[in-house]
């Protein structure tokens, strides 16, 4: 392979896995936005959405001996029931765990979001010890699981090129990119984005026009956690491989994107989650994988040296 | 009349626990077996160290902290090379462990420099990271650390000739306790000083504080520095109890996560909350679930095919709903600081001293 | 001589608002000035420029005839290079560790025997001497680059914080208090007098003697400062306990706590009844015959025009009038800015 195929190459897994980093990141970019709430939970229920997306195919009996070429549209489910399952999730996680503390001092929300991630991360274990074919019966629960490719993993470019593009890339950018697009077009004019917007500025304003914030916040927790099933099952697809402690790992990636972007900001977190994608992807090409993690830990604090409130994020300024 | 006696031993309580303290050793070996704690309560006391270092950071002085573990892994590591007849330094404890805490303090202030004047949730991510890069570099770095070996075994701690084994487990017990005591002790003095005033005054109302010409960057970084040192401490004594620097996964978010909990749940910037905290959450983690684990297994219930039925398994669904629960019904933790107590008394004592007046 | 406080032409935006727009102001030593004007006139921004809350987009405030900015010095300047040097030397040393500490430490160490530091030293020197140049210099140029930015950038963001303007001895109140609710009431006044205490960080941690004379002699002064504002009873009270004339009252101890030279007060009379807002006119005279010059903002016409030597009025950022009460009573420019007319 020549230099600049290595890197194109290290360019295209970067930015896939950017993309769907961007896709969490979004859901804790908002949630920051609207409640100032680090939701600590966020990559552990993105892990849960791995774990549901895997139960399904165990139980539409695709696995990973299963042929990805035979493109099969049993696989649709996946698309309808993953991304509801962590709405609802996500949204019962708010009702229940924060909606209690608004009023509640700072520190405690994030404490109780750490203890949600702690609930779902021991879910995550106790899923993985499932009798079933796709968990290896259940006797090694902590340990990764197979995850079958849900798409054709022939070489979009020809066999003979040293550059590979699968139907994998294409899936990712299919799925992510109208999420992103999506989302932003809800928040800029749909009634519920308004309100979202509103909330964020400021919630007692928001609450005098007449805005109910809690069905509002709801709203925030159900589209942040949609987002999150979604992008678990094109990470999972992608990737080819879940464990139970993976939503600490790309959640802290997802998180470093958000606040790398701006935290808050909706333009910021793509940016970031891109930016971490191929940072991690060119890392592992030219450097060392075990040094990726120094590497963009040392790229955010340098950023947040040079610009305090990210790459996108606009300096607060706080009322006196 | 019986308030009078309850204050009384409120006021006095940390001298009834200390008494406790004291006493654990002399009490233990009369316990049967299974109800044996004083080895477990070496592990409190460095917990208790690791917490009252988050303390002073994010209890005192309101910064999130996600990555204390990381400081005290830098401690463990510091002490090992310092002491591992393995490498050319080969220093004893009582000149190692200073040296220890003096890196824990100058890692503070070097992850701190950058990054004191960022918002409080931007510091959280940075820490956290810096939790992780720590964990990755020792490991990378395996010709020096010994990688995921750790370093071990390392020389016994000397007092005037005498070698502090493993074994000496009375000896280790008020060793660690006399630890924990002198830096209650320094937290105590330091919490009522200007340097302890301007650490609250920034937590209370950073504008406020810097428009009364507290210094905000020179007071975090020596919360920082501060935090940062009695981690490293934790870290170091912990290195030396168990003769092993441990290995670098031995020091990841959990712990971060552990000593954050007994920060929060014991009380934030209360030492005696912190101690409670320390007691509460290191107990549950190092005595209760060991001693239901043994206790299962004698029963034959534990099957390590099945997931569910070990023990230690459900720890962090229990650690989860307990964090849950507390922030619903004592955000404030169990012990909260004197200063919030007696603000939600004040309301109590206006409304008797109402009723007395009407009585009038 | 210098007027004690100079506003020279000073605008800040806000994004496309201009919130103050060129606007002069100065301050005598011993002076009751007041800033009046209707809501939204940004008075309160003024003082948040005064006291280096905001930095003003173009213009300057010097206090004394000084800047407020924090100025560059030798020590910094020296920091600044130290910080440079220290990345350099991280970021080359952190490249080459794992080579470094073989060739150096590792190569040389005989189990158990005694260590050549001096040659160890200079095999890890041999070691950096023998890497390609590039090796070498593109780390120590990215560290230096990096460190000295960084520490600049810093540096600039932390140089016009509002402690450097308090040091140079100007103490506020805020329009609504903002004390410290969990401390006491003596504690807030002590931390007030922060910038006059002179006991560091070993003294309080080792209770050092120094520790408590000074204590004691802080601990005097802030009762004797409690006692000026009548709220010694309350001494031992946590702050947030304290009704809201008491919580206003205690502001104005802690900003007296750091000496100041110049007092700002952000609406003192708010929500104030009027025999409290009498009180409060006898307690600005009181502080200006200590000698400390007090800037007042206030709707009280009544305390601004009986207690003022000067007043300035403002209205949309613009300063309309300054002058004498008198004068500013006879003004038909800001009869119009409070009446919308300026027939009466």
């Amino acid at each position: 392979m020549t230099n600049t195929e290595v890197f194109l190459q290290q360019m295209i897994i970067g930015l896939s896995n950017g993309m769907i980093i961007a896709l969490i990141a979004l859901g804790y970019t908002m949630v920051y936005g609207i409640i100032e709430l680090i939701n600590f939970a966020h990559g552990d229920l993105f892990m849960l959405g791995c774990f549901l997306a895997l139960t399904i195919l165990g139980a539409l009996g695709i696995d990973a001996a299963y042929d990805p070429n035979s493109v099969s549209l049993a696989v649709l489910p996946l698309f309808i029931a993953v991304p509801a399952f962590c709405a609802i999730v996500n949204w019962s996680v708010d009702r229940f765990a924060y909606r209690p503390l608004r009023s509640a001092p700072r520190l405690a929300p994030l404490v109780s979001a750490i203890g949600v991630s702690f609930i779902f991360l021991n879910l995550g274990l106790f899923w993985g010890g499932l009798p079933m074919d796709v968990f290896n019966g259940g006797v090694a629960a902590a340990a990764p699981k197979d995850f079958p490719a849900l798409v054709s993993r022939t070489n979009l470019l020809g066999e003979s090129s040293n550059i590979i593009v699968r139907w994998n890339e294409v899936l990712v950018a299919m799925v992510t990119v109208p999420m992103m697009v999506g989302l932003s077009l809800i928040v800029r004019f749909t009634r519920i984005g308004k309100a979202m917007r509103a909330v964020a500025q400021n919630q007692t304003a928001a609450r005098l026009m007449g805005i109910d914030v809690d069905r509002v916040i709801g709203a925030t927790f159900l589209i942040g956690g949609a987002l999150a099933g979604f992008a678990s099952i094109v990470w999972a697809s992608y990737n080819e491989t879940i464990y139970f402690q993976m939503g600490f790992r790309v959640g802290m990636d997802a998180f470093t994107a958000a606040v790398l972007g701006g935290i808050g900001s909706l333009p910021g977190a793509v940016l970031g989650g891109v930016v971490i994608g191929i940072v991690r992807a060119m890392s592992e090409g030219y450097i060392a994988a075990e040094w990726t993690n120094v590497v963009v830990f040392t790229i955010l604090v340098v950023v947040l040296t040079f610009r305090p409130s990210g790459l996108l994020g606009t300096p607060t300024r706080e009322k006196v | 009349m019986a308030g009078g006696i309850r204050r009384a031993v409120i006021v006095h309580a940390g001298w009834f626990m200390l008494g406790i303290a004291l006493l654990v050793p002399i009490l233990d070996p009369l316990l049967p077996l299974e109800w044996k704690i004083a080895g477990h309560m070496n592990r409190i006391f460095i917990f208790a160290i690791l917490g009252l270092g988050l303390n002073v950071v994010t209890g005192y002085t309101g910064l999130l902290n996600l990555g204390i573990a990381a400081f005290m892994a830098i401690g463990a590591y510091s002490y090992a090379i310092l002491t591992c007849d393995i490498y050319p330094f080969r220093l004893g404890f009582w000149s190692a462990m200073p040296i220890t805490i003096c890196i824990g303090a100058i890692a503070g202030v070097v992850l701190g420099l950058p990054t004191i004047r960022l918002r409080g949730d931007y510091l959280a991510i940075v820490t956290l990271g810096f939790g992780e890069i720590v964990q990755d570099t020792l490991k990378n770095l395996d010709n020096i650390t010994q990688g995921t070996q750790g370093i071990n075994p390392l020389p016994a701690p000397t007092f005037w000739g005498h070698a502090l084994n493993t074994q000496d487990k009375v000896a280790w017990y008020y060793l660690l306790l006399a630890f924990l005591a002198l830096v209650v002790l320094v937290s105590r003095n330091l919490e009522h000083s200007r340097v302890g005033r301007s650490w609250i005054a920034i937590r209370e109302d950073e504008i406020a504080a810097t428009c009364m010409g507290v210094n905000p960057v020179k007071a975090k970084l020596v919360a920082f520095a501060m935090g940062a040192a009695l981690a490293s401490t934790s870290g170091g004594i912990y290195a030396a109890l168990f003769s092993n620097s441990g290995e670098p996964g031995n020091y990841d978010f959990q712990i971060s996560i552990i000593a954050l909990c007994i920060v929060i749940i014991g009380g934030m910037g209360n030492i005696s909350g912190v101690l409670l905290g320390a007691f509460v959450i290191g107990g549950f983690n190092s005595i209760v679930l060991d001693k239901l684990t043994t206790l299962l297994q004698q029963m034959g219930m534990v099957n390590t095919q099945n997931v569910l039925t070990v023990p230690g398994n459900w720890k962090y669904m229990i650690f989860g709903f307990a964090l849950i629960l507390a922030m619903r019904f004592k955000p404030e933790g169990l012990l909260p600081s004197r200063q919030l107590k007696a603000e939600l008394h004040e309301a109590e004592e206006d409304e008797r001293a109402e009723n007395a007046r009407g009585a009038a | 001589m210098t007027s004690l406080l100079s506003v020279d032409n000073v605008t800040i935006r806000f994004g496309g608002l201009t919130a103050v727009n060129e606007v002069d102001l100065n301050v005598e030593r011993g002076q009751i000035f007041s800033v009046i004007g209707p809501n939204g006139a940004g008075k309160t921004t003024v003082f948040n420029v005064i006291t280096g809350v905001y930095e003003p987009s173009c213009g300057c405030v010097r206090i004394d005839g000084r800047p407020g900015a924090r100025p560059l010095s030798w020590r910094t300047a020296i920091g600044f290079g130290f910080i440079a040097l220290t990345t350099a030397a991280g970021f080359a040393v952190a490249l080459n560790i794992r080579e470094l500490w073989d060739t150096a430490i590792t190569a040389n160490y005989v189990y158990q025997q005694a260590f050549p530091w001096a040659k160890s030293f200079s095999d890890a020197l041999t070691h950096l001497r023998d890497q390609p140049w590039t090796w070498n210099i593109l780390p120590l140029l990215t560290g230096a680059l990096v460190g000295l930015g960084g520490s600049v950038a810093v540096w600039r963001r932390a140089r016009c914080t509002p402690d450097v303007i308090a040091c140079g001895g100007v103490a506020r109140t805020f329009q609504n208090p903002r004390l410290f609710h969990q401390m006491t009431v003596l504690e807030n006044v002590l931390v007030g007098m922060d910038t006059k205490l002179r006991s560091r960080f070993w003294h309080a941690a080792l209770r050092l003697p120094f520790f408590y004379r000074e204590y004691k002699h802080a601990q005097a002064k802030a009762m004797e400062l409690l006692e000026f504002v009548e709220l010694d009873d309350d001494a031992s009270a946590p702050a947030a306990s304290l009704s809201y004339g008491h919580q206003r009252r205690l502001e104005i101890a802690r900003a007296l706590a750091s000496e100041p030279k110049l007092l700002l007060l952000d609406e003192p009379a708010a929500g104030m009844n009027p025999s409290e807002s009498d009180d409060l006119l006898l307690l600005i005279r009181k502080i200006r015959d200590r000698g400390i010059a007090v800037m007042l903002i206030e709707h009280h016409m009544d305390l601004v025009m009986e207690v003022s030597d000067r007043i300035a009025v403002l209205d949309y950022g613009n300063k309309i009038a300054e002058g004498t009460p008198d004068e500013i009573q006879a003004d038909p420019k800001v009869r119009k800015a409070y009446l919308g007319t300026d027939e009466l």
